[in-house]
């Protein structure tokens, strides 16, 4: 006696055997799916892992201020004896050299370079004794002897750096030479979206260093605390009491924790993203599919059912085959995902720490595979329904799926269209006509190559406007600054009032430069909810509209602009008062909010006042356009080499610097949308024509019987096929103009990253042309392979059964 | 139109091989075959004897394996695929056995088709052709009508209007009645005898000598051979039961 589960599993082996190759698409989309799925969440795992693991090592502080200049240490001391939440604290000096005063050389050779690309702070401390770590590459905390020193892990991965080099610091008396002994993980500044990067020397080095000159002095001060939820209202604390330094970046623990984790968890992201449509793409096949497999097999399901087998049991012998598919599909691609998390994730454990393995490094991809899974199953059960609905009568005599009130309602249908054709009116290419009428009565069956190019189009373009958005020069009106050529930066230094009136001087008599704006950034105060806060402004002239403002207008006299972060902060806009001080200073005003931009700097929490450029800064900022052809690399080189004090680059520079790994993981997810979406395209373009040439058979080779040539019928399928997915990738990339820009908006103004409304900037030529052309030419290649078939030498094949 | 000189199809040598199967499987095995001008050449044999393999390679549907296929004197064989399907575009008409017509199309769009492939500025003439063809073969009435809203009978004299359409040399007709019952069985049968009439040429495959009984000529084929011909003389009602009889006598020595 054969059991029912033995033949459920030979029918599905059978099944899956016959037809080869629609269902090794079907699988391979599930595959598909389920690798990105698992890949994302595995991604999202390790990544939060790393730098959990990390943090566990380096102990980062809860809560930090840096600051440039004098400062009172027992003012310091005072503030943290009276404050019984803080665990340990201490001041730690660091010493900032410019990328270019720093090269390396490797001994025996003629390898060389310097550190001039990087824009970041390149900091020189001493290992710290109680909390915040720079960790060594075997976790290790390196305390270096004098001569040596430990370098970011990351200057190892951007310079190819090893252990031997020789590092070259020039300063005032000369050039100091120091060892690489190692590579050092930063807690705190490990992230691409951090403004500095620390080197660890002995403090025998550190005092030379210092003694030497040439380099800008800072201190961070930094807290551990015994609750860290509470750093908050430390930073609170900090910020109203002005004795305490504070003319540099105040940052939490929190902060810290978000920065870190933000580029890995937009490639995690991204990936999900990209999985989540592969699905919907994945399931509205398995939907035709099925549904087309019901109706082609209407006679054998007549069958069964005349001789007695129940819905479920039939419906259980074509589930079957799913549920295998998408066991093996979940299988191989949990698979692929463990290979792909690991090559995904390398860089963040090199950067971070190696992700301790624990329970959730297995639950988390086990559950996102068995989501896919179940979605997958339960479509396939839900379709698998209309089993229930088939009439024996009709299945086995008129070999359809219909009982007999809908077929004479389709019959009806079909006629009442059939009535109002009239061949003989309307002009034109018959085989073009023969088309689109095929279009308009089987609408139901073409829907879904419009459905899956248009999800294809939005997949592949959507990653690639954040790209070019966030890679865009005119991505810096996201940073609260103006569309510029060239920028320079003077940090707090002795003498910066005497380096800005020496810049500006040079800058605005030079005839190759023009609009050379300077603003000051001011420490200023206003009243928060538990007190007075910082509030880092910048003062200038706003009245050439130099920003852009996403509600009210730039600062007159008597008016504040602030970020969007801010606003929300304060709660306040266009229009509303807030009171503010300088620091250090009683006397407050009120100043009116003129309007909110968006700023993805500083945390994005900035402002902007219309005034003179001056007073007690703690930096200047100059920005200027450059005339005609001059370049403005080399411009910036020659201000950079002019003037040290001022950072001088190319406005273009500085965006990608500033947002480069965010750009980068933005571009791995906009080359990976582009693979799959492509492949998607292709694979489900193929599995749809070969299903609709199988259905079509008999009135294609009625066609031919008549007089149409394989290449006349080729025509119309080709016709129909590029029609449809044509309107489907227009549709697609509206979406993602549209809806899609609101969506990742949405998601972007969640982030906190200080941007409340994202408007795409972009790249009309891959967007709206090279896409498209791809998509469509995925479609064309498809159809031409195809449809090659068409050209057999036998044509009654398609005429016999 | 038909060059009454010369016969309208011939084939010489004809052989099918069909690749496909393991091993091959030979259907036609060397058939000589002359079908005259406005000759009613009918094709008879069991199921498997190869009859809609000669109907469909004389017609270029398929590629014969080897020989020869005249239509006219042109040689079918020599032609590509695109010279092939306007031959049959413009010299041939086909019937088959389930009425493929266009769902999206009605019978007269249907019936058009051909006729306005064939010569798209001559619209209007084809019009008027169809037009006469269907009220000469009594489904005027039905020409705006969906297939589905039609007999099967309305159904196949349609199909015959359609080969028709295009004025073809031939015509030929595989099983036109096989799906139909007795009654609409005569009445396509009458409206194949009509275009006879009418001097088209016809070759119908068929395995009813009820319906056999109207052709001039019978050839049967036994496992890809032409086994034997017999001339029937022309067709009219009152002969006709003595003509079937005397067909059944024949199609028993042979086995039928």
């Amino acid at each position: 006696m054969i059991r029912q589960d033995t033949l459920t599993r030979r029918y599905a082996y059978n099944d899956l055997t016959k037809n080869k190759g629609i269902n090794a698409a079907l699988l391979l989309i599930i595959t598909m799916s389920a690798f990105l799925m698992a890949t994302g969440s595995m991604v999202m795992e390790r990544s939060v892992g790393s730098v959990d693991a990390l943090f566990e090592q380096a102990k980062p502080p809860h809560f930090l201020q840096m600051h440039k200049g004098d400062y009172d240490p027992e003012v310091l001391a005072d503030f943290a004896s009276q404050r019984p939440e803080i665990a340990s604290w201490l001041i730690e000096d660091m010493l900032g050299f410019d990328g270019a005063a720093i090269s390396w050389q490797r001994p025996g050779t003629d390898q060389s370079g310097d550190f001039s690309a990087s824009l970041i702070d390149n900091l020189f401390v001493t290992q710290n004794e109680d909390f915040d770590l720079l960790i060594g590459a075997d976790g290790d905390i390196p305390r270096p002897s004098q001569g040596d020193v430990y370098v970011p892990v990351g200057y190892q991965q951007d310079f190819d750096l090893e252990v031997g080099d020789e590092l070259q610091v020039r300063t005032d008396e000369g050039t100091s030479s120091l060892t690489v002994q190692g590579f050092v993980r930063d807690s705190q500044m490990a992230s691409s979206l951090s403004s500095a990067t620390r080197f660890v020397v002995s403090n025998e080095d550190f005092r030379d260093l210092a003694a030497a000159g040439g380099g800008n002095p800072e201190i961070i001060v930094e807290y551990r605390l015994t609750d860290s939820s509470q750093a908050s209202q430390l930073q609170r604390d900090y910020e109203s009491d002005v004795a305490l330094p504070k003319n540099g970046q105040a940052v939490t623990y929190q902060m810290i924790r978000v920065i870190n984790a933000f580029s890995d968890g937009l490639v995690a992201l991204a990936l999900v993203f990209v999985s989540g449509l592969l699905m919907i793409i994945a399931l509205l096949s398995l939907r035709f599919v099925i549904r087309g497999t019901v109706e082609d097999e209407v006679r054998e399901i007549g069958v069964m059912k005349a001789i007695g087998l129940p819905h479920r049991v039939i419906s259980g012998l074509y589930l079957s085959k799913y549920r295998v598919m998408a066991l093996l599909g979940c299988v191989v691609g949990g698979g692929l995902a463990i290979v792909a998390a690991q090559l995904l994730t390398r860089s963040v454990q090199v950067n971070y720490a190696v992700a301790p393995m624990g329970f959730l490094t297995f639950l988390v991809p086990v559950v996102a595979l068995l989501v896919v899974y179940l979605l997958v199953v339960s479509i396939c059960r839900g379709v698998l329904r209309s089993v229930r609905r088939v009439e024996v009568v009709g299945a086995l005599v008129h070999g359809t799926t219909l009982d007999e009130k809908k077929s004479a309602r389709r019959a009806k249908k079909l006629a009442r269209r059939a009535r109002k054709t009239n061949l003989a009116a309307s002009g034109g290419d018959v085989n073009r006509r023969l088309a689109i009428l095929d279009l308009k009565t089987e609408a139901g069956q073409w829907v879904l190559v419009p459905l899956v190019f248009a999800l294809a189009a939005v997949l592949i373009t959507l990653p690639t406007n954040l790209l070019t958005t966030f890679q865009s020069p005119r991505f810096v009106t996201y940073m609260g600054a103006p569309e510029s050529d060239l920028r320079a930066d003077l940090q707090f230094s002795t003498d910066v009032d005497g380096a800005l009136e020496e810049v500006l001087r040079r800058m605005e008599g030079d005839d190759r430069l023009t609009e050379v704006r300077d603003f000051a950034n001011l420490l200023f105060e206003t009243n928060g909810e538990e007190g007075w806060e910082n509030l880092r402004v910048e003062m200038g002239d706003y009245s050439t509209g130099t920003v852009a403002f996403v509600e009210g207008q730039a600062p007159g006299e008597g008016e504040i602009a602030l970020s969007v972060l801010n606003a929300q902060q304060y709660d306040l806009e266009a229009g509303e008062a807030m009171p503010i001080r300088r620091s250090n200073d009683a006397m407050t005003e009120d100043v009116v909010v003129s309007g909110i931009y968006q700023d993805v700097t500083s945390g994005g929490l900035t402002a902007k006042m219309q005034g003179p450029a001056t007073g007690d800064a703690v930096g200047y900022v100059i920005y200027a356009d450059v005339v005609g052809d001059s370049d403005p690399t080399v411009l910036a080189q020659e201000y950079s080499d002019e003037y040290p004090a001022a950072s001088v680059i190319p406005m273009e520079e500085y965006v990608q610097q500033t947002l480069s790994y965010i750009t980068s993981a933005f571009f791995n997810a906009a080359v990976l949308a582009v693979i799959f979406g492509i492949g998607v395209a292709l694979l489900i373009t193929s599995l749809f024509l070969k299903l609709r040439l199988t259905r079509e058979r008999n009135k294609m080779g009625v066609l031919m019987a008549l007089g149409f040539s394989a290449r006349e019928i080729g025509f119309q399928v080709r016709f129909k096929l590029l029609l449809t997915a044509g309107v489907g990738v227009l549709a697609g990339i509206l979406m993602a103009a549209t809806a899609g820009q609101w969506f990742v908006g949405a998601v972007v103004s969640l982030a906190g990253l200080g941007i409340s409304s994202l408007n795409f900037i972009v790249n009309p030529w891959v967007v709206y042309l090279a896409y498209p052309l791809m998509l469509i030419a995925a479609a064309y290649v498809a159809v031409r392979a195809l449809t090659l078939r068409l050209h057999t030498p036998d044509k009654s094949i398609w005429l016999r059964k | 139109m038909s060059n009454t000189s010369q016969p309208t199809l011939q084939c010489q040598g004809l052989t099918k091989t069909f690749s496909s199967t393991d091993p091959p499987t030979r259907v036609l095995n060397g058939i000589d075959l002359t079908v005259q001008n406005g000759e009613f050449l009918v094709v008879m044999g069991a199921s498997g004897s190869g009859k809609s393999t000669l109907l469909y390679c004389i017609s270029g549907m398929d590629r014969p394996t080897s020989g020869t296929i005249t239509l006219q004197g042109r040689d079918l064989t020599a032609l590509n695929d695109t010279e092939m399907s306007r031959v049959r575009l413009t010299q041939m008409g086909f019937i088959f056995q389930q009425s493929y017509f266009l769902q999206n199309l009605n019978i007269r769009d249907n019936i058009l088709l051909p006729a306005l492939k064939a010569a798209p500025d001559a619209t209007n003439a084809a019009v008027d052709r169809v037009d006469t063809l269907m009220k000469r073969f009594g489904i005027a009435e039905v020409n705006h009508h969906g297939m589905t809203e039609v007999s099967g009978g309305q159904l196949q004299r349609a199909s015959i209007s359609r080969a028709l359409a295009s004025e073809p040399d031939v015509l030929f007709a595989d099983e036109p009645t096989g799906a139909l019952n007795s009654s609409m069985s005569t009445e396509v049968m009458d409206a194949l005898s009509d275009v006879h009439a009418s001097g088209t040429t016809l070759v119908m495959v068929t395995h009813d000598p009820a319906c056999a009984t109207r052709g001039d000529r019978v050839i049967y084929l036994r496992d890809g051979h032409l086994v034997d011909s017999r001339s029937m003389g022309t067709w009219t009602k009152t002969a006709d039961s003595v003509r079937k009889d005397d067909l059944l006598s024949w199609l028993h020595e042979l086995g039928f």
